[in-house]
């Protein structure tokens, strides 16, 4: 049989594969490691008498060795359950260590100690109800984006939401009608100016199709004559936006179409435009 | 010295809880593990399979090259020869030179082998078996001998008899000895470096190695394939394959014919060695390595001279004839003499300005007039200056007035 000492020379000048060396400390990973440092004392390996506390499954074990049962490797360490009460649990390891060196008990009590403090925290934790933490993937992330923007696109949202709102203007559903975006409105109208016209050709002539052509509404450009537009802007005059209508508008077929312009402080005022 | 030998069980490979028998261990059990001899020959014995390599002699020298020496601007260096090429005129030869031959290329004649004594090969050997029978140091060379049921492993010679790696397997699961082989099988790697397409692409651990005594080819092709094991014959004990790197403890299976071999091969501390001649087992430096404890024993304690007292530490130079503290600290008498003479002191000047009134004439009632008077011009002055205080004070406080 060799001697503790023996093995020790041969571990720590030797090679062991649970040393861990770092810059100014050694470290031991055998999981039986008291301190978890690489000491004459501490090592699992270099002393036959030795004792730890492990926790498995939230339950607090004395682990203990002796010169005996080395070498038998399967029943070298004997379990023993320490008592959920901790100072049962300490009184217990006094007990089963009675007469072993006492920086070894000192030890083990210390380590049942923050074991019992971690498993603490764990419960604690749990009880917390904490989000969980999931990592982010960069890529998928990335991808994730640049299809997001994509679909969007791709679904024409604009497009359909319009398409939807003139088929129930068609159908009847609005009684009265808030023309908020002029842009919009423009743009419907030309639409369905196209699409009037497509009926008419087969009845008309090209010369007015020309004239319907022309209309372009830009409230912008203001080409009318103030004399002809004077009676509009009469009645527009409490409106705060006045939005003569070009005279060409006049000439065209007139709508049975309502549109309400309503501003914050003024009545709403009914002016009757052309129907589609 | 000699240690009582522990009685080894001999288990049946069919069953690991059977015990078939049981065996005393060989004398190698005690051998002294040492691991200085053990690396020492390790080392040296590595180097014996090693094979000669070497640069062609020719390389770099196939050249008529010749120095144009000095007058030339150039360098001295050897240039090639010959016109026509961009080569020509360019440095040859030296090491520095492209193309040029290596500095002392290596030769095929280096001395690649190394003679180890015979007796230090054997200590080794005795070493590094006494060491796989050493459960902490199998431990920290790596293998997982958790599950085993006991180390030294020894088994019935049946396994001898096993032909399929299949029931090889099965064995060792049955020991617990798979857990090794997993662990081999976990670290194959490939290897970095040239030795990839040197046909050894693989790198992985060392795992159980099986010893036996008679030359079966049956369980040599069993376990030929699970990666890690290996087999050796006991009468051929390969310090490469018990001390692998120089590093002791191998996880070893022993047959039990091979066990038993172990004690005609190396002998014992009483005996010799029956197989190799003259082979006596090393007798370890001390034999009982526990220093601690001998220091500690109730026979050395018991006859050991007491502490010595440490000396007093002098700390800063106190001089005796100024530190009236320090001198009274040295003689304790110093204080009597200090106040004795304060005494005395006092006595002699009280004497001495009697005399003096004496020599003067002066009475008693010149020295209360004297009194009175020293008195007297203290309490003027004193007066003096307190009215000054107040006329400042009052000056002070009328200015703060008028302000």
């Amino acid at each position: 049989m060799q001697n503790d000492e023996v093995v020790w020379q041969i571990i720590n000048h030797g090679f062991c594969s649970f040393k861990i060396k770092t810059t100014n400390q050694n470290f031991c990973r055998n999981e039986y490691n008291l301190t978890g440092l690489c000491n004459r004392s501490s090592c699992p390996l270099a002393n036959s008498n030795y004792a730890t506390v492990r926790e498995e499954k939230g339950k607090c074990y004395l682990f203990v060795k002796t010169a005996e049962r080395c070498h038998t490797p399967k029943l070298m360490w004997e379990k023993i359950e320490l008592d959920k009460n901790y100072g049962k649990a300490l009184e217990q390891i006094d007990q089963e260590l009675e007469h072993w060196n006492k920086w070894m008990v000192h030890k083990a009590k210390q380590r049942l100690t923050k074991l019992r403090q971690m498993l603490i925290r764990i419960r604690r934790m749990k009880l917390q109800d904490l989000p969980e933490l999931v990592p982010v993937k960069k890529k998928a992330e990335r991808r994730e984006r640049t299809r997001e923007k994509k679909a969007e696109i791709a679904a024409h949202i604009e497009e359909n939401i319009e398409k939807e709102l003139l088929e129930r203007l068609k159908m009847g559903t609005y009684t009265g009608i808030y023309n908020y975006n002029p842009k919009s409105f423009e743009k419907v109208m030309n639409q369905r100016e196209i699409v009037s016209e497509n009926e008419e050709e087969e009845e008309e002539s090209e010369i007015e199709e020309e004239d319907d052509y022309e209309f372009v509404y830009d409230p912008n450009e203001i080409e009318e004559d103030e004399e002809e537009l004077s009676e509009e802007e009469n009645d527009m005059e409490d409106i705060k936006f006045s939005r003569p209508l070009p005279p060409e508008a006049k000439a065209r077929k007139r709508v049975n179409l309502e549109i309400e312009y309503e501003e914050e402080d003024a009545a709403p005022s009914k002016q009757k435009v052309r129907d589609f | 010295m000699s240690i009582a030998r522990p009685v080894v069980s001999v288990f049946n490979p069919d069953n690991a809880q059977e015990l078939v028998g049981s065996v005393a261990a060989p004398g190698v059990f005690n051998a002294p593990i040492r691991l200085d001899i053990v690396q020492f020959v390790h080392a040296n014995i590595a180097k014996n399979t090693r094979q000669a390599h070497g640069v062609s002699t020719e390389a770099g020298m196939q050249h008529s090259a010749e120095s144009w020496h000095p007058g030339r601007a150039v360098a001295r260096i050897p240039r090639v020869g010959g016109s026509g090429t961009n080569r020509s005129g360019q440095g040859a030869f030296g090491n520095q030179c492209r193309k040029g031959r290596m500095f002392a290329p290596l030769k095929t004649w280096r001395r690649w082998h190394r003679k180890v004594n015979v007796t230090q090969k054997r200590h080794a050997v005795a070493s590094a078996v006494a060491a796989t029978f050493q459960t902490p140091l199998v431990l920290a060379r790596g293998h997982r001998i958790e599950q085993l049921p006991e180390l030294p492993l020894v088994v019935d010679d049946r396994v001898e008899g096993i032909e399929k790696t299949k029931d090889a397997v099965a064995f060792l699961k049955r020991f617990g000895l798979y857990q090794d082989v997993q662990r081999v099988i976990d670290s194959k790697r490939t290897r970095a470096g040239k030795g990839k397409y040197r046909y050894n692409r693989f790198k992985f651990r060392r795992g159980p190695l099986i010893v036996i005594a008679n030359d079966n080819p049956n369980l040599i092709r069993a376990v030929r394939n699970i990666p890690g094991v290996e087999v050796n014959n006991v009468h051929r004990l390969n310090l490469r394959l018990l001390a692998p790197g120089g590093n002791l403890g191998r996880l070893v299976i022993w047959t039990k014919s091979a066990f038993q071999a172990l004690d005609g091969l190396f002998g014992s501390h009483r005996k010799v060695a029956l197989e190799k001649s003259g082979y006596h087992l090393q007798r370890s430096v001390l034999s009982n390595a526990d220093i601690s404890r001998i220091i500690n024993s109730n026979e050395i304690q018991s006859v050991l001279r007491p502490v010595r007292e440490t000396a007093q530490v002098v700390r800063q130079k106190k001089n005796p004839l100024r530190n009236q503290r320090f001198r009274e600290f040295l003689n304790p008498h110093a204080e009597v003499l200090r106040k004795s003479a304060q005494a005395r002191a006092q006595e002699a000047s009280k004497k001495r300005d009697q005399s003096i009134r004496k020599r003067r004439g002066l009475t008693a009632q010149d020295r209360t007039a004297e009194k009175a008077r020293k008195k007297a011009s203290a309490t003027w002055i004193r007066n003096v200056w307190k009215q000054l205080d107040d006329a400042a004070e009052r000056q002070d406080k009328g200015t703060l007035a008028t302000q």
